[in-house]
């Protein structure tokens, strides 16, 4: 094992391989508090990519309930279940990551979901979503609230999925950070599928190989965001390259939101893989859940979210997702307009921080017709 | 059933001879014509070697406990082949693929050219590799004519529509064939691990662990049944390089248990055995 640094547990940790960080880091920042679970991601990546045979109940995006959902079953409780709840000094994790607590002749601290975990995808999630009629009290096992996690592959900075693999038929691209299957070399072991912490990895029962979310990475070659973030109803997702936090650059707008107003955290950050889906956390739900899931940083996150109304630059830079299918390397917020910036420097997309709200009569005096209110 | 029958008829009529000792090595015996089928009484006639499995404890992952003790291997040799048949000790059948499932299989390993001294018996090493002879239970059982569909492994599965089967695609013309490639990326890069297969052996090469590619010819043949403990393979292939009546060589032996969730690394593997060619019968 080597050592490596991993600035989201504060402090240096053993892995696999040696660090190698890309040039460039594929990244995203997903605002869980806009999504509302229509799937219509879900869809878009399926469509795409796993409509084969073999990909019937393959989900490289799936969108799951919390704190009941999960796909595949458990994916997240068992493996914290597994290890010890680590303490956090400050943004130091003390605990053991997936690396440091690999128990003798295994790579990573993992476990193996069954087929049957995969088959009933949101099944049930959301009961606790019913109606609670006034005066009623739900205090057990915990008050009526949800929120939605939508899961891509996190791109990870130190994939346990690679690690995993004893054939080295994973590799991460060093031009951008995306971590691939090798199709060509993959025999079908299923150690990733074991080894990913976030069960990001699927075994093709009809190819014999492992298959994962490549990043869309086609369109990422072209400047343009994948099919899960173009096709986001709920405009909640942003995909870019992320920078070291030493090299942080507030014009990278996920810099901005990960590094300088540190608003977008990562999912499990104690697992140590430096996961690259960055998530702003859901407002409404116990402080206490949300830690274990994001880390220290979600108290303050929460925060400076909260507060975004009177924050024109966070307010703005908010109001760019969603807005183009481009990929924005840059943005400017000039006076009262957000404007999304390529590597070149072109403008792809310019969005006010107020939409600009138009009173219309009733009654239309040209037509003489009354107006309805269809947008 | 059929393998229980003609054990039975191969022990009376070997009542007749004597049944071969077992042996301390792999002993090929030289015959007109080498028996295909793992049921065939003439095995009865090929000294039987017990092969210790130990675990594959080289590189991550490992297995930590012994699951399959021994491989029992019998050997033919005619012409410039070579037949050998495994046997190990399995209450479960592990031939379907899945998530989380994982299939029985064995694999014979023989050094790749002559050299003075044998690779590594793990996988062999840089320069000095060796060839293996791989056989799995779900391609077993797919020559055997198991179709190549997911509802053979989940037969409720909800199939909505594969974009390949559009109507608009003839079917089996070069657009729907490339259409389907395209939603089955491993095939596409020639790497078929799956799916309908005419043969339930493949040819590696390795030079290390980690290093395992496919050799560029199929030259092994073979195939498995159950019998009433476990599973019998026979796998065919050339006569490794520098084994002949008078040049002894080495062979190795792998098995991996399905139900334990064993594959790739995770194994059961011997060390190198001698192996030698008798031309007369015992
Ligand atoms: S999320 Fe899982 S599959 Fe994706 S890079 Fe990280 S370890 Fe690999
Ligand atoms: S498309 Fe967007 S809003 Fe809809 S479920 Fe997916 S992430 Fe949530």
């Amino acid at each position: 094992m080597a050592r490596v640094y991993n600035w989201q547990i504060g402090r240096e940790m053993s892995y696999w391989y040696p660090e190698s960080r890309p040039k460039k880091q594929f990244a995203a920042v997903f605002d869980t508090n806009k999504c509302i679970a229509c799937q219509t991601c879900t869809l878009a990546c399926k469509t795409t990519w796993t409509s084969g045979k073999g990909q019937e109940y393959m989900l490289w995006n799936n969108v799951e309930t919390k704190p009941y959902g999960s796909y595949p079953l458990a994916w997240d409780l068992k493996l914290l279940d597994m290890l010890d709840a680590g303490k956090w000094a400050g943004s130091t994790y003390q605990g053991q990551t997936i690396f440091e607590s690999a128990a003798a002749g295994e790579r990573v601290a993992s476990w193996r979901p069954s087929d049957d975990d995969y088959a009933y995808p949101n099944v049930g999630e959301d009961d606790c979503a019913n109606q609670i009629d006034g005066g009623a009290s739900f205090s057990l096992p915990h008050m009526a609230w949800f929120y939605y996690l939508a899961r891509i592959c996190n791109h990870c900075t130190y994939p346990a999925c690679l690690a995993s693999c004893p054939r080295g038929s994973i590799y991460k691209r060093p031009e951008d950070g995306i971590v691939l299957v090798d199709q060509g070399r993959c025999r079908g072991y299923q150690e990733c599928v074991k080894g990913c912490p976030y069960k990001k990895v699927y075994f093709n029962p009809m190819t014999g190989t492992s298959e994962k979310c490549i990043g869309c990475f086609p369109k990422m070659e072209q400047g343009l965001q994948p099919q899960c973030f173009v096709n986001c109803i709920g405009k909640i997702r942003m995909a870019g390259y992320l920078s070291t936090p030493d090299q942080a650059r507030p014009d990278n707008p996920l810099d901005y939101l990960v590094h300088v107003r540190k608003v977008a955290l990562p999912l499990y950050p104690q697992f140590g893989l430096e996961p690259n889906v960055y998530y702003i956390p859901p407002i409404h739900v116990p402080p206490m859940f949300l830690r274990q899931m994001f880390g220290p940083g979600v108290d303050a996150a929460i925060k400076t979210y909260r507060n975004a109304a009177n924050d024109d630059d966070l307010a703005g830079l908010l109001g760019l997702f969603g807005s183009t299918e481009q990929v924005m390397t840059r943005w400017v917020r000039r006076g009262s307009e957000v404007a999304g910036v390529d590597d070149r420097g072109t403008t792809l997309v310019r969005v006010p921080l107020k939409e600009p709200v138009v009173e219309r009569a009733g009654f239309d005096r040209v037509y003489q017709i009354m107006r309805t209110n269809c947008p | 059933m059929r393998y229980a029958l003609m054990t039975l008829i191969a022990v009376s009529l070997a009542g007749c001879t004597r049944a071969p000792a077992p042996v301390a090595d792999v002993v090929a015996v030289v015959s007109a014509s080498l028996p295909s089928d793992p049921a065939d009484a003439a095995w009865n006639a090929a000294p039987e070697h017990v092969a210790k499995l130990l675990l594959q404890d080289l590189v991550e992952p490992r297995l930590q406990a012994v699951s399959t003790p021994d491989v029992r291997v019998r050997a033919f040799t005619a012409g410039q082949e070579i037949a050998l048949r495994l046997e190990w000790p399995d209450a479960t059948i592990n031939d379907l693929p899945a998530a989380g499932r994982f299939n029985d299989a064995c694999a014979v390993q023989v050094p790749l050219k002559p050299a003075a001294a044998v690779p590594d018996p793990q996988m062999g090493m840089a320069g000095n590799g060796v060839a293996i002879s791989f056989w799995r239970a779900d391609w077993q059982a797919t020559v055997k004519g198991r179709g190549d569909t997911i509802r053979e492994i989940y037969p409720n599965a909800l199939i909505d529509h594969y974009p390949f089967d559009a109507p608009s695609l003839e079917k089996g013309s070069a657009a729907q064939q490339k259409m389907a490639t395209e939603y089955a990326p491993a095939e596409g890069a020639g790497n078929r691990r799956g799916g309908a297969r005419t043969t339930a052996v493949e040819d590696l090469i390795a030079e290390g662990p980690g290093t395992l590619h496919p050799a560029p010819a199929a030259i092994s043949r073979g195939s498995g049944v159950r019998t009433p403990t476990g599973w019998a393979v026979v796998i065919t292939r050339p006569l490794p390089d520098g084994l002949s009546p008078t040049s002894p060589s080495q062979i190795a032996f792998a098995v991996w248990e399905g139900s334990k969730q064993e594959s790739g690394a995770r194994k059961m593997r011997t060390g190198w055995i001698p192996i030698s060619i008798r031309e007369d019968q015992p």
